[in-house]
């Protein structure tokens, strides 16, 4: 529990600042910066875990405020039932909102929110019935146990909201549901592909979010004592984003760090006084680390250009009387700087400067029993009867029809362009077919979705590999564990007894399938600073967490060494022994002769030979086919 | 975990630091008084008004040896419209940098917002350009024991039923449309006129709003034109105001146009050019060195001190310099080092006459009463050749006097 | 009331352009580097008030270019501070560097020419003209013509010189423009300098409508904003496309249904639009390999 320590005495003394503060100014600000704290860590669902930036968290801020002030001001309701309705009804537009963004990157995501938000402006402004409009709301002082809060009591209910959501936040990051999220951010697809739903995550993630956020509102609204709807415009969700970058996001103490950046900041930049102490102990700073990288061996004038910027600035500072003229020059500057030098925030930066470089993974052999992973299951017979897949006017697929046999290895070849991947993605929902019918076992998927076929037990992998890059090795396998808990949200959020035991059922067995992958000892590294060899190797052990009756392997040993094929292969063997069906496709004719029962060869688009590896080696059309197909690439 | 450590160390240290910032130390050696308004931001233009009255009014005590030996010192504070600025720069003046009055804050939302704060710390604010009629009645007697908010200006009642008895009496129009801004602050307005119009018996025969920075105002007005309008108030502020007045001239379409105060300033009477000649809107102040010495000291003052030859808001300045002498006034009376509340009590009760701009006033405030203008205070203006001047002379010759 | 729909049609059109042209700033830089600058107003702004200053000095027609040079340079410095270091950080750091870059630019130009807003000359006569039962202000017209003119020119450019065959290669595909000898840091650097030209230019041709100052972008920034994204950030002719739509619903809605709400269904058209078609109305899909 030693960890816990600082953390601890953080939240001391946060609890102890009423009697910390000098005055009404500094309790208020701190009031203020928990508000925010709490309405960051909302947003930081959104933009830290599933990694979207969302300009519109201020309209769901704004109806959490107002949700809580008309509760207040028209039905007298106390400060706990106007909090629990503002995340609710902020939490119910989260889902709303979530269904236009389903789909939308970037800076279609960005105008999604942001639309949204300014419609929610907009009804606050005319709705004057119910809001009183550009009037205004006075919010009376919070109620609680029927009696009036004063600004110290107003403060502890503030601290105690936000350690609570501090910990639910924590819990969910850490729990199937926040690793759900990071996936969307990792790839979409592949989230799909372990049988999670990706609409149902991202809705979860808005409603989450959503909530937080609303609740800040409500309480914003009791600290204000006074709100309007243009006090929730751009420059707030601007002041909001800012914040989490400068503070760092995907983390909790980086919302917290922000919060007081942003609260403190305009306050500090107002006072001149307060700015030239900060100023000369920002360059003071500034230049010990220039100094300390310098001498670490940086070179060059652009390692001098932070401190060469503080030192101007503190030079300004004792030059100007006031700097309200300069003051947003400032930050803007300021913000410009973290972004550049600080791009994973302060919380960040600081704590990857004292972590240590992971250990690089050995590369362990792989576990030689048969492990968790690949025990025993039954697999299952695919049939293709008659299927095309059209792109426009191009057929991608005409009119083949096969089946792959339960518990075999079925090899499917072709020249580049034959369909290969287009039969895969089919296979696996990621394209309808327009004609033609597929089959697990006796079970039509044809047209279901990427999701609903993983979960009746087809899994793969990636020809261009879609690992969750940013999450850890064991977090990719445990994404594909999702399925394996009987625990819900509730159960996540308060980390219950059974959740954890799940949790620490699910990891063992995460670990047992890297040990089957030869990849036990990398399992606390980031996914994407693995080797490509061993990438591939953690696609198919996270596939196999699916406990899949059929693996697709979509050119698992492009790129690979010789000598990684080999363990590919031998890893491949043991897979099949355990009773599953495997569908492989892959340019290395030896690795498919090696392990194939029977092959199946495309070429554009048709079906032109199937059968057992001699049988269709030896077949002329496709002897043509690649012949035909080298002589042209020659 | 090494992490979290560093993580708490910073923490406690920002924490630890905050309240250590050092306050100015020469609290008692000046008078303290808080300056506040958007100095930056969309309604920078005002802000920047009240400062510049201010200041010149302090340079103006303190070139004559201060408030008893006493110089003033103003602090500073940007609340850049926004009401949660607006609160923390409240408490910031009142709590830690120990002011002994404030004069400040251009928005009305600011001022619904913070008032609160002044009235809790007991500390006297002279609002000098929210005109919200609320603004200064949110703490009256009786509801209240005490109201430590003031303000001097034309507020929305004054001005409304100035704009509407114009309209109405004066000119016989009572087919109106009312054109305002979505803010707080052109509804507000709106409300107060609306209702200033209904006592003479008149219902706008359209009520439009429109959002600050619009570019296009024509939907508008053609449909006020279709309602049959014959006249056309604008409550807004002055950017939006010239747009209106730009869009009447491009439909073709000339009415009656009465305004709230701000089409005297510059950013009207540059921006609509020819189309906003003659606009009609109610003043406290015009730049027109013949009303009085008085007078004319001021705009040369304002002149020589800012390097201008139109004063870009004269109104608003006006009474952010009036202000100031109200305080001042007050705060002399209260004795030596008072605090906010003898100011207040003295505010309330001011025993000598205070010669201000824009009139010399004699005892303008009391417990019940906190608006230091009066309609007598109030004329209309007009603009003409690219200047605000007096619609009436003999409105002229009464507040010269 | 439908024999005013000539006048209202011609404001939601005239609106309309404005915000095309500011939409196809955003769609020059997102097809190069897939980021925008969110500091569009700004460059807008700051080339509007470039050209107040200098019409005395050089006339309009003369003044227009160097304020289009003057642009150029402008979005070359955005991409050099804002963009380049952030275009591969994880967060997204572009849109707030960006939005930074924004803040110090209106900061900057707030001291130089101050925070009123400031009338802009029109070299056109200031009567309005009649045209089919609407009166149009020459201004408008100018605004219309110099837009879309502006937008013919940089289609032009984009099909028929090298440089532009370069955007529209990195447009596609930037690693195997790369691959091809393609500079694409430059090309990126390249659609930037143009993109705030395009700003700029928009911001001198504007500026006798909306009133100048620094402030003066935001919110038409938004709306091209809202237009890009509507039309699809991919296409030019949707940008055109989103900034009509946008405009039109504006006008039709501020005089058939009401001026507090009018700014409502040009957001409800994007958000159905974006939920059936995630790209825009014209945008393309950008396949994924998987």
């Amino acid at each position: 529990m030693r960890a816990l320590h600082p953390t601890l005495a953080v939240f001391a003394l946060m609890a102890s600042v009423p009697l910390l503060a000098p005055n009404a100014y500094y309790l208020h600000l701190a009031t203020v910066v928990l508000v925010f704290a709490v309405a960051l860590l909302g947003l930081d669902i959104i933009v830290g875990q599933v990694g979207e930036i969302s300009l519109g968290h201020f309209g769901l801020f704004a109806i959490g405020a107002y949700t809580a002030g008309l509760l207040s001001v028209d039905a007298g309701a106390p400060l706990a039932v106007a909090l629990v309705a503002a995340g609710a009804f902020s939490a119910g537009f989260g889902a709303v909102l979530a269904f236009p963004a389903l789909r939308t990157h970037g800076p279609y995501f960005a105008m999604v929110t942001l639309a949204f938000a300014s419609i929610v402006q907009v009804v606050l402004n005319e709705w004057t019935g119910l809001t009183q409009g550009a009037r205004g709301l006075a919010v009376p002082k919070p109620q609680l146990l029927g009696a009036t809060l004063d600004a110290t009591g107003f403060y502890l209910v503030v601290f105690v909201v936000f350690a609570l959501v501090w910990i639910l936040v924590g819990n969910l990051a850490a729990s199937r549901y926040g690793r759900s999220f990071q996936a969307l951010q990792g790839s979409a697809i592949a989230l799909e592909s372990l049988g999670v739903s990706a609409t149902a995550s991202k809705i979860l993630a808005f409603c989450l979010s959503a909530a937080v956020t609303g609740v800040a509102g409500g309480l914003y609204a009791f600290s204000e004592e006074y709100i309007t709807p243009q006090a929730f415009n751009f420059d707030l969700t601007v002041v909001f984003l800012l914040a989490l970058i400068v503070g760092g996001r995907a983390n909790r103490w980086g919302a917290l760090v922000g919060a007081v950046v942003a609260v403190w900041l305009p306050n500090l930049l107002g006072d001149i006084a307060a700015f030239r102490v900060m100023a000369v102990a920002a360059v003071v700073l500034i230049l010990g680390a220039t100094a300390r990288s310098v001498a670490l061996g940086a070179r060059g004038w652009a390692a001098w250009i932070p401190a060469a910027v503080a030192v101007v600035v503190a030079v300004a500072a004792f030059q100007l009387e006031t700097m309200t003229e300069q003051r947003l020059s400032v930050f803007g500057l300021l913000l410009l700087g973290a972004i550049a030098y600080l791009p994973e925030g302060l919380v960040g930066t600081l704590a990857a400067a004292w972590r240590p470089e992971p250990a690089s993974a050995p590369g362990a052999p792989p576990d030689q029993g048969v492990a968790a992973g690949a025990g025993s299951v039954d697999g299952a017979t695919i049939s293709f009867r008659g299927v095309t897949v059209r792109f426009g006017g191009l057929k991608a697929i005409s009119d083949v029809s096969t089946r792959i046999e339960t518990a075999s290895v079925h090899g499917l070849i072709g020249p580049n362009g034959a369909g290969k991947s287009t039969f895969v993605n089919t296979l696996t929902g990621l394209y309808a077919p327009s004609a033609g019918d597929i089959r697990i076992g006796d079970i039509s998927i044809t047209g279901a979705s990427p999701a609903r076929i993983a979960r009746l037990g087809v899994a793969r992998t990636f020809q261009n590999i879609q690992l969750f890059g940013h999450m850890s090795v064991i977090e990719n396998v445990l994404v594909g564990l999702h399925l394996a808990y009987r625990s819900n949200l509730i159960d996540a959020l308060v980390r219950s007894r059974r959740y954890r035991c799940e949790e620490r059922e699910n990891r063992e067995r995460a670990q047992a399938l890297l040990a089957f992958v030869g990849l036990a000892g990398a399992a606390n590294r980031d996914a994407r600073s693995l080797p490509y060899g061993q990438q591939r190797l953690l696609e198919i052990a996270r596939a196999l967490a699916t406990e899949p009756k059929v693996l697709l392997l979509d050119e698992p040993a492009a790129g690979l060494l010789p000598s990684d094929i080999d363990a590919l292969v031998a890893i491949l063997r043991r897979v099949r022994a355990g009773g599953r069906t495997l569908l492989l496709i892959e340019h290395h004719i030896d690795m498919v002769m090696a392990l194939c029962d029977r092959i199946t060869v495309l070429d554009f688009g048709e079906k032109i030979a199937e059968g057992r590896p001699d049988e269709v080696t030896s077949d002329p059309k496709v002897v043509e086919a690649y012949l035909g197909a080298t002589q042209a690439a020659a | 975990m090494k992490t979290m450590r560093v993580l708490a160390l910073g923490a406690a240290v920002m924490c630890a630091a905050t309240p250590a910032l050092p306050p100015s130390a020469r609290a008692q050696e000046t008078v303290r008084i808080g300056l506040t308004g958007p100095f930056t931001g969309g309604s920078a233009p005002l802000g920047v008004s009240i400062r510049d009255g201010v200041r010149l009014a302090t340079d103006a005590i303190n070139a004559q040896g201060g408030l008893g030996g006493r110089k003033i010192e103003l602090i500073e504070r940007d609340d850049e419209s926004k009401p949660e600025r607006g609160i923390q720069i409240a408490q910031e003046l009142t709590t830690k940098d120990g002011v002994v009055g404030v004069v400040g804050i251009a928005n009305t939302p600011v001022a619904l917002a913070a008032s609160r704060l002044y009235q809790e710390a007991k500390t006297p604010i002279i609002i000098p350009v929210a005109t919200g009629s609320q603004v200064s009645r949110q703490f009256t007697p009786p509801a209240h024991a005490e109201n430590y908010v003031f303000r001097i200006g034309a507020f929305d009642t004054i001005q409304s039923a100035m704009m509407a008895e114009e309209m109405v009496k004066r000119r016989k129009i009572t087919k109106v449309a009312i054109l305002a801004d979505s803010t707080n602050y052109g509804q507000l307005g709106k409300d107060d006129l609306v209702a200033a119009l209904a006592k003479l018996g008149v219902t706008p025969v359209l009520v439009e709003k429109f959002n600050v920075r619009d570019v296009d105002m024509t939907p508008q007005l053609l449909k006020a034109r279709a309602a049959g309008a014959q006249g056309i108030f604008g409550y807004a502020l002055g950017p939006d105001l010239a747009q209106i007045a730009n869009s009447m001239a491009k439909i073709g379409w000339k009415v009656p146009y009465i305004t709230s105060w701000n089409a005297s300033m510059s950013n009207y009477i540059d921006n609509a050019g020819v189309n906003g000649e003659g606009v009609y809107m109610p003043q406290t102040f015009i730049q027109d060195t013949g009303v009085s010495p008085r007078w004319a000291a001021f705009i040369a003052a304002y002149q020589k001190a800012f390097g201008v030859e139109r004063l870009p808001n004269p109104s608003s300045a006006a009474q952010s310099y009036d202000a100031l002498l109200l305080l001042t006034a007050a705060v002399a009376q209260a004795g030596p080092n008072p605090n906010g509340a003898q100011v207040k009590a003295a505010l309330e009760d001011l025993k000598t006459p205070v010669k201000g701009v824009i009139a010399t006033y004699d005892r303008p405030f009391s417990a019940e009463d906190h608006e230091a203008t009066v309609p007598e205070h109030v004329v209309f203006g007009t603009v003409k050749a690219g200047r605000v001047v007096f619609v009436d002379e003999a409105d002229r010759a009464r507040v010269g006097k | 009331m439908l024999d005013l729909l000539p006048q209202v049609l011609v404001s939601g059109i005239s609106l309309g352009t404005i915000y095309g042209l500011i939409a196809f700033g955003y769609q020059l830089t997102y097809v190069t580097s897939r980021t925008v600058n969110f500091g569009q107003g700004e460059a807008l702004a700051v080339g509007a008030l470039v050209g107040l200053s200098l019409t005395p000095v050089l006339g309009y027609w003369a003044m227009l270019p160097v304020v289009i040079v003057f642009g150029g340079l402008y979005g070359f410095v955005v991409e050099r501070i804002a963009v380049r270091p952030t275009l591969d950080s994880p967060s997204e750091g572009w849109i707030l560097a960006t939005i930074a870059f924004g803040i110090v630019a209106k900061n900057v130009s707030e001291n130089i020419w101050g925070k009123e807003d400031l009338p802009f000359p029109s070299p056109l006569p200031p009567q309005p003209i009649e045209i089919g039962g609407a009166f149009v202000m020459p201004t408008e017209l100018l605004i219309v013509g110099g837009a879309l003119l502006l937008m013919v020119a940089i289609e032009v450019f984009n099909r028929f010189t090298l440089l532009g065959r370069a955007f529209a290669a990195t447009a596609d595909e930037r690693e195997a423009a790369g691959l091809m000898g393609i500079d694409t840091g430059k090309v990126i650097s390249g659609s930037f300098a143009l993109s705030c030209a395009t700003a700029a230019c928009a911001g001198v041709l504007v500026a006798p409508v909306t009133l100048t100052g620094p402030g003066m972008g935001l919110v038409l920034a938004l709306k091209g904003f809202s237009a890009a994204i509507l039309g699809g950030l991919t296409s030019g002719l949707g940008a055109v496309a989103g900034g009509l739509l946008i405009g039109l619903a504006e006008a039709l809605t501020a005089f058939y249904i009401s001026t507090g709400y009018k700014e409502v269904p040009g957001l409800l058209i994007l958000l159905a639009a974006l939920t059936l078609k995630p790209e825009g109305l014209f945008g393309h899909v950008l396949a994924k390999k998987v």
